[in-house]
C-alpha cells in the first residue's frame, strides 16, 4: 500500500516541482522588495525625525502584531472592495513584502543603534553629510552586526509564505493540499512538502550559522 | 581663531555644565585644558566643532558664529579636526581608507590625490608600513596616530584633542605626544584636553584649569606651574604631577 502511494506520488512530481518554484519566486521577490523597503524603514526608525520614526514604528507594530493570514485576506478580499483589483500572486507578494519590510526594518534599526556613538561623531566631525555618514560609516557596520539575525528572519519569512496558499496560490503547500485529495496519506505528502521547504531553508541556515561563527572572530 | 564669550551650557535643566566661559585662542596658539573628571573639559571642546549645542553666550570659530541658528556647521567641521579619546576609527576600513574617506567625500579630492596625501600623512606619523591594516590589527598608539592623520588629511585650520592619550598604555603615550608636539611646532592652532603636563610645559602657550564647569585659572605654563594662584589649581596639580 505504502509503496503504491509513493509510486502515485511520483506521478505528481511536476506539480510539486511547480509548487516549489512558486514558493521560491514568491519568497525571493518578497524578500527583495522587503529588504529595500525594510532598509528605508530601518533608517527612518533609527533616524532623528521623531514623528516619522514613531509613525513608522506604529505601522511596523501593526503588522507584527496581527496574524499574517488576516493581512493576506485583507490584501486579497478587502482591497478589491475599494477598487484595488489584485491577482492572487500580486496580493501574496504585496502582503509578504510588507511583512518582510516590517521585520527587516526593525532589525536594521537595531543594528544602526548598535553602532557605537563615536562612529557617527567621528564621521560628523569630519564634515560628512548625514546621508554619507549612513552610507559610508554606519550602515556597513550595522548590516554586519545584524547579518545573522537578518538571515534568520529570511528563513521565517520563507516559511510564512505557506500562509499565502490560503488565497489559492499554487505554492508548495497548496500543491500538497491538492495531491492529498488523491493520495490519502497526509504524512507522506506533507512530509515531502516539508522536505521542499527544508531544501530552500537549509542553505540559509547553513549560511547564517557560518556568519555567526565568523562574526565572533571578525575584525570588528 | 576661537572665541568664547560668556558661554553657558546646561544638560537638561539642572546640570549647569559650562559656566560663563570666556576664552580666546589665537591663530597658531596651543591651549591645554586640564581639570578634574567631570569638570566639563570634553563638553567645552566639543562645543568648538558643534558636537554639543549651548544655550547662552557666544562662540565664534574661524569666523563662524556657532550661536547662530543656521550656523554653517558642516563647512566649519571641514576646517576643524577632532581627535577622540577612544580613537573612533572606522573598523571596516583600512588605515589608509580611514584617512582618505573625508577628503574624497567631503573635499571632493580624487582617489589618487587623497591616497597620495593620506600616504604622506601616515608616513609622517610613522605608519608607512601599516597603511593597509585594519584598526583592530593596530595597537592603541598606532590607532590614535591614524586618527590624527585622518583629521590632518582634511588640512584643517584647527585641531581639537580630547584626552588623546588617556586610553593608551603608558608605553604608547609618547609616540602620540611626539606627533602632537611636531604639529604644535608647525604652528597648528590646537586645543588639547590632557593631563600630560609634560606636553603642556613643552609646547603649550597657555594652560587652562577648569573645575565644576568654570575656568578657574589660565596662564602661561611657566607661571601656571610655577605659582598657581588658586587653591584648587594647586590641589589638582599636586595630584597630576605626582605620578
Ligand atoms: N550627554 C550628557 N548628558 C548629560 N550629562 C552629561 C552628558 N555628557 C556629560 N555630562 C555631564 O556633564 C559633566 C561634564 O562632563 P564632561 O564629559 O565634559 O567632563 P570632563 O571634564 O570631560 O570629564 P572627564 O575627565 O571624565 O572626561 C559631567 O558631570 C557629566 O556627567
Ligand atoms: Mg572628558
Amino acid at each position: 500500500m505504502f509503496w503504491f502511494q509513493v509510486e502515485r506520488l511520483l506521478n505528481y512530481w511536476p506539480i510539486l516541482l511547480k509548487g516549489l518554484g512558486m514558493t521560491i519566486s514568491l519568497s525571493l521577490l518578497s524578500l527583495l522588495v522587503g529588504c529595500v523597503i525594510g532598509l528605508l524603514f530601518g533608517i527612518i526608525r533609527a533616524g532623528r525625525i521623531r514623528w516619522l520614526s514613531a509613525l513608522t514604528g506604529l505601522y511596523i507594530d501593526l503588522f507584527r502584531g496581527t496574524p499574517f493570514l488576516v493581512q493576506v485576506f485583507i490584501c486579497f478580499f478587502i482591497l478589491p472592495t475599494v477598487g484595488i483589483e489584485l491577482s492572487a500572486f500580486s496580493a501574496g507578494v504585496i502582503a509578504l513584502s510588507n511583512l518582510s519590510a516590517c521585520f527587516i526594518g526593525e532589525i536594521i534599526a537595531s543594528g544602526i543603534k548598535a553602532v557605537p556613538k563615536g562612529q557617527s561623531e567621528a564621521a560628523l566631525s569630519s564634515g560628512l553629510r548625514y546621508s554619507q555618514q549612513l552610507r559610508l560609516v554606519i550602515l556597513p557596520q550595522a548590516l554586519r552586526i545584524v547579518r545573522p539575525s537578518l538571515v534568520g528572519q529570511f528563513i521565517l519569512l520563507v516559511k510564512d509564505s505557506s500562509v499565502i496558499s490560503a488565497i489559492g496560490i499554487m505554492d508548495l503547500t497548496r500543491s500538497g493540499w491538492m495531491i492529498v485529495q488523491n493520495i490519502p496519506n497526509g504524512l507522506l505528502v506533507f512530509g515531502v512538502v516539508g522536505i521542499g521547504y527544508f531544501i530552500i531553508c537549509y542553505p540559509m541556515i547553513f549560511v547564517a550559522r557560518r556568519m555567526e561563527r565568523r562574526q565572533q572572530t571578525s575584525i570588528l | 581663531m576661537i572665541r568664547f564669550q560668556g558661554l553657558n551650557k546646561w544638560f537638561g535643566s539642572a546640570l549647569h555644565v559650562l559656566k560663563d566661559i570666556n576664552l580666546d585662542v589665537a591663530k597658531g596658539e596651543v591651549v591645554v585644558v586640564c581639570g578634574p573628571s567631570g569638570s566639563g573639559k570634553s563638553t567645552l571642546i566639543r562645543c568648538v566643532n558643534g558636537l554639543e549645542p549651548f544655550q547662552e553666550g557666544k562662540l565664534v570659530v574661524d569666523g563662524t558664529d556657532l550661536s547662530a541658528k543656521n550656523a554653517a556647521l558642516r563647512e566649519l567641521r571641514m576646517e576643524v579636526g577632532f581627535v577622540f579619546q577612544q580613537f573612533n576609527l572606522y573598523p571596516h576600513k583600512t588605515a589608509l581608507e580611514n584617512v582618505t574617506l573625508a577628503p574624497i567625500h567631503v573635499r571632493g579630492l580624487s582617489k589618487a590625490e587623497a591616497t597620495e596625501r593620506g600616504k604622506a600623512l601616515l608616513a609622517k606619523v610613522g605608519l608607512a608600513d601599516r597603511m593597509n591594516n585594519y584598526p583592530s590589527q593596530l595597537s592603541g598608539g598606532q590607532q590614535q596616530r591614524v586618527a590624527i592623520a585622518r583629521s590632518l588629511c582634511m588640512q584643517p585650520k584647527i585641531m581639537l584633542f580630547d584626552e588623546p592619550t588617556s586610553a593608551l598604555d603608558p608605553e604608547m603615550i609618547n609616540e602620540v605626544l611626539d606627533v602632537m608636539v611636531s604639529l604644535a611646532k608647525e604652528g597648528m592652532t590646537m586645543m588639547v584636553v590632557t593631563h600630560e603636563m609634560g606636553f603642556a610645559r613643552k609646547v603649550a602657550h597657555r594652560v587652562v584649569f577648569m573645575d565644576q564647569g568654570a575656568i578657574v585659572e589660565s596662564g602661561e605654563p611657566a607661571s601656571f606651574f610655577g605659582n598657581p594662584t588658586h587653591d584648587r589649581t594647586r590641589d589638582f596639580l599636586s595630584k597630576v604631577l605626582h605620578h
